[in-house]
């Protein structure tokens, strides 16, 4: 633990018990995330499914790479993850991206995806809400993260015929925004 | 419909197997199903058996998410 950065966060007036716990639930989203989706991009055939794949694969290994950014921060305010990978899975703060009932239809696929980038996007307005202005580092990773998870769901979205996303397919490596936190 | 006081509301905190009820603008949800609402409690801050009416103006979601879940009463208002 960070003694001093953990007081800093207490005295700008945040309950540091919540916010860590709130970084552990999310960091648990990130990892079944990344589980979850191994999964649905396995399940993603054919005509249909195949141009879909690559997009699913990046949001997969951006959720992971969010997962190993959480966690540095999460030890340096004094929290911890679950000794018990179970009990981790539980607490996660979005509910498990589960393969629909017909894993033929990609369409079903891809309401799963978007539906799970929606709870993270949430999940991190949530943290940013909490911590800007007040815990400038949480508030800055928080930040990077809900980028990534914004353009997750805008890609889902588009795919789903609700609108332009207005961003293309990633270009060169993973994670614009959270890469710095990874280094 | 049944009708709930707050302290009886109070009594479905999902604690000791008890359901997880939680109430907005004066109607009671049954959110047991729920896997974010596990223990009684949502996203670290929040706990069920209570009018949940305020927390949500700040809560980054609407009353939209509480629309798939069964309404089991109407909350008592106390004078």
């Amino acid at each position: 633990m960070a003694k001093v950065t953990r007081e800093m966060v207490e005295r700008s007036g945040i309950n540091v018990d919540q916010l860590v716990e709130l970084l552990v639930k999310n960091a648990a989203a990130e990892l079944t995330t990344y589980y979850y989706y191994t999964i649905l991009r396995f399940n993603l055939i054919g005509l249909e499914g195949e141009g879909i794949k690559e997009i699913a694969e990046t949001a997969r290994i951006e959720d992971r790479n969010h997962f190993e950014a959480l966690v540095p921060r999460i030890y340096e305010l004094g929290g911890k993850l679950p000794r018990n990978m179970n009990d981790f899975h539980d607490i996660s703060a979005c509910p498990p991206a589960y393969l629909p009932d017909d894993p033929s239809d990609v369409r079903e696929i891809l309401k799963v995806l978007v539906e799970a980038e929606r709870c993270a996007v949430r999940g991190y307005t949530q943290v940013c809400n909490m911590t800007a202005g007040k815990d400038h580092r949480t508030y800055d990773l928080a930040q990077a993260i809900l980028n990534e998870e914004i353009e997750h769901e805008s890609w889902f979205s588009e795919f789903l015929g609700e609108g332009p996303s207005g961003h293309f397919l990633r270009r060169g490596e993973t994670s614009p925004f959270v890469s710095k936190f990874l280094k | 419909m049944k009708k709930f006081t707050k302290v009886e509301l109070g009594k479905y905190n999902g604690k000791n197997g008890m359901p997880i009820f939680v109430a907005y603008q004066g109607k009671v949800y049954d959110v047991s199903s729920s896997f974010l609402w596990k223990k009684g409690k949502h996203q670290v801050l929040h706990k069920a058996g209570l009018d949940l009416t305020d927390e949500l103006k700040v809560a980054p979601h609407g009353a939209e998410m509480l629309e798939k879940f069964p309404v089991v009463g109407i909350l008592e208002h106390s004078c």
